[in-house]
């Protein structure tokens, strides 16, 4: 991996990856590298806030380590749990042995009985920093997002048995939210902060050219154009980029060269997702085709 | 004043000017977000303008708001020339003027105007008091009673915060053997469980929506029934609050601080509106509009406080009260007006509503608010 010097580099270096980033975003991305800071994205589903993280992983060839929020994770789930059976098990094997107390306790409380989760994980890298994705943390509780500020400003955990645990390359953390609630302002201070909204008709066909680079220019405008039009309207789900390009991918795999009434019909659902949004597009738009 | 950046001499200087002016407009920026800065100034990015831009929008900005307010302050700091000033100056004073009739105007939801005879009020408190107070409407107290409830109600929500938060926490005893945590402690033992322990219920945290009507009709009761919202914030640390009359506005940022008067002042300051006619139907649609999707995941319970008397369509307010039910757990409706000998749900806007509601309760006086408590510790 060659040194990043300037947003610009990076637009150009994500390109490859097949990601499309506008100055904004790039500076934002820049500013995450220089600066280590957490980078805290926001903005409405399916504009690709975990698809950067992966692609920042790719550029700079390192690790990917992601996090999935919920309502309920705890500890351990997220920091590390020791393998209590393979404990059990170590403690019958030593019985036969000579081994004093302390020496057994020291081995069943040694690296080999841990089991790291992501967050141990990401801090524990040896060779580089990876890069290190908290996917919707809006999903997880209170008391969660309280202990990630004391791990995202110092870098460090403190396991009661093998003592506390410093990041020798701290991570790049990427932070997801879809603002179901709103964030403490504790958290939201350490961290960089973008908004993704969702692209316009040129960028939007600039990354479906991207991830589909044989579709037709005709069909790429078509689909584009109705996506963005889907958006203007008042559904019960907006569609996200993501949508846009199953959408272009399943009339590809079923070789419609256009939008056509038929079409429309047949693979709608790839982009709506609910009766209701299907309904009102279809008596709005199928006349126009 | 906050001086601008043809003011200053060198850059650093032009950059922590900057800083100190954001924050004079109200971002959250401090020391960190300063050296932040000046960093990113070292690191090149100073050179192109736009780079500069949007380096500085992200350290400073927490959200899409902030990020609106950060682009008309850095076209004013960096952009503004000496020349440019006196205009400048012109638009603040209209600004802050306007500001100052907008809390003028604040209605002061029945609360007493004077308090003259708060003395003799304090003489006649007692048991029975307190009991008669409880059971008497809020409409129809007078200057003094009204002083003496509050104090009442202070106490009472807040004790009923605290016994809700209990509630759950002794509810944690039973549950099933977590093995994991057996075996741990059973290491100390020689591997044999000696002690069992148990997979702890998490006490489930129940998101709650409060919609609160502060319309005319209302106004007798919002005071109250604000307080009253006050109080359900303490358990209920995941609950959005919207208050509207002929539109909807959002009120939970304000109550994290949790004081009634911020609260109103906070209002007050957004609401052109307060204590005007009720569109019910209209700021339903908006909620399931523009905060549905966000907010209604995850089944919570939604509280509604309103008297009904709705001056728009009826047929879109049981479409919006449909779509609601459909994603609630349950929907309360408090009507104060229940509380009245005789009445019925016949007002267009309540009878429309009525077919989505899965609890229609009275809230008129304080007794019938404390009720509540069961219902929602159970929701």
């Amino acid at each position: 991996m060659q040194a990043i010097n300037s947003p610009s580099e990076i637009i150009v270096a994500l390109e490859k990856h097949q990601y499309v980033a506008d100055e904004e975003f790039a500076t934002a991305l820049f500013l995450l590298l220089k600066l280590q800071k957490p980078l805290l994205l926001e903005g409405p589903p399916g504009v690709g806030k975990t698809e950067i993280a992966l692609a920042l992983s790719q550029l700079l060839e390192t690790k990917l380590i992601r996090l999935q929020c919920y309502e309920g994770l705890d500890i351990n789930a997220a920091v590390y749990e020791w393998n209590y059976q393979k404990q059990l098990l170590g403690i019958k094997l030593q019985e036969g042995t000579n081994l004093s107390v302390e020496e057994k306790e020291h081995h069943i409380f040694s690296n080999e009985y841990l089991l790291k989760r992501p967050l141990l994980q990401s801090i524990m890298e040896e060779e580089q920093s990876p890069v290190l994705l908290i996917d919707e943390l809006d999903r997880s509780d209170e008391e969660f997002e309280a202990f990630l500020l004391e791990l995202l400003s110092v870098f460090q955990i403190s396991i009661p048995e093998l003592g506390t645990i410093k990041a020798k390359y701290k991570p790049f953390v990427i932070l997801t939210s879809n603002r179901t609630r709103e964030l403490s302002d504790a958290l939201k201070r350490r961290c960089l902060y973008h908004w993704i909204d969702y692209p316009d008709l040129e960028k939007e066909m600039a990354i479906v050219k991207k991830r589909l680079p044989g579709i037709e220019q005709h069909l790429l405008e078509q689909v584009v154009a109705h996506v963005q039009a889907f958006r203007q309207r008042k559904l019960a789900k907006t569609p996200g980029v993501s949508e846009t390009i199953d959408w272009a991918e399943s009339l590809l795999a079923l070789g419609y060269r256009e939008v056509n009434a038929k079409a429309f019909e047949q693979t709608l659902g790839s982009v709506l997702k609910s009766v209701e949004d299907i309904n009102q597009a279809k008596a709005e738009f199928i006349d126009t085709l | 004043m906050k001086q601008q950046a043809f003011q200053t001499r060198s850059i650093a200087e032009s950059v922590v000017g900057f800083v100190q002016f954001a924050r004079s407009h109200g971002l959250n920026v401090g020391i960190q977000e300063t050296q932040d800065a000046l960093r990113c100034a070292k690191e090149g990015l100073i050179s192109n303008r736009d780079s500069f831009k949007y380096a500085l929008k992200a350290i400073f900005c927490n959200s899409p708001e902030e990020r609106k307010v950060y682009e008309k302050l850095f076209l004013l700091y960096w952009d503004t020339n000496p020349t440019d000033l006196q205009e400048i100056k012109n638009k603040t004073l209209v600004k802050g003027s306007f500001k100052k009739k907008n809390s003028a105007s604040l209605v002061m939801l029945g609360r007493g105007k004077t308090e003259a005879s708060e003395e003799e009020g304090k003489n006649v408190s007692g048991a029975t008091e307190t009991e008669r107070l409880k059971r008497t409407d809020f409409s129809k107290l007078n200057e003094t009673d009204s002083a003496l409830l509050e104090d009442i109600a202070r106490k009472m929500f807040k004790q009923m915060a605290i016994r809700l938060r209990r509630r759950m926490r002794e509810s944690r005893s039973k549950g099933q053997i977590n093995l994991r945590r057996t075996i741990r402690r059973s290491v100390g033992y020689g591997g044999e469980p000696i002690e069992l322990f148990r997979r702890a219920q998490r006490p489930k945290k129940q998101r709650l929506i409060v919609l609160l009507d502060v319309s005319g009709s209302m106004d007798r009761y919002s005071y109250f029934l604000l307080r009253f919202i006050c109080a359900l914030r303490e358990n209920f640390r995941q609950m959005e609050a919207f208050v509207f009359s002929t539109s909807l506005i959002r009120i939970s940022k304000a109550l994290q601080q949790n004081r009634v008067d911020f609260v109103l002042t906070a209002i007050s300051e957004q609401a052109d509106n307060w204590s005007s006619g009720t569109r019910i139907g209209e700021c339903l649609h908006e909620f399931n509009d523009k905060y549905g999707k966000l907010l209604l995941n995850g089944s919570p319970v939604i509280l509604i406080l309103s008297d009904g008397l709705d001056t728009s369509d009826p047929e879109l307010l049981s479409q919006e009260m449909i779509k609601l039910q459909r994603r609630a757990k349950r929907i309360i409706w408090l009507n104060p007006l229940k509380g009245m000998k005789g009445y019925a749900p016949e007002a267009r806007g309540m009878k429309a509503a009525l077919p989505s509601i899965d609890d229609f309760r009275f809230a008129h006086n304080l007794e019938s608010l404390l009720e509540l408590e069961n219902i929602l510790a159970n929701a």
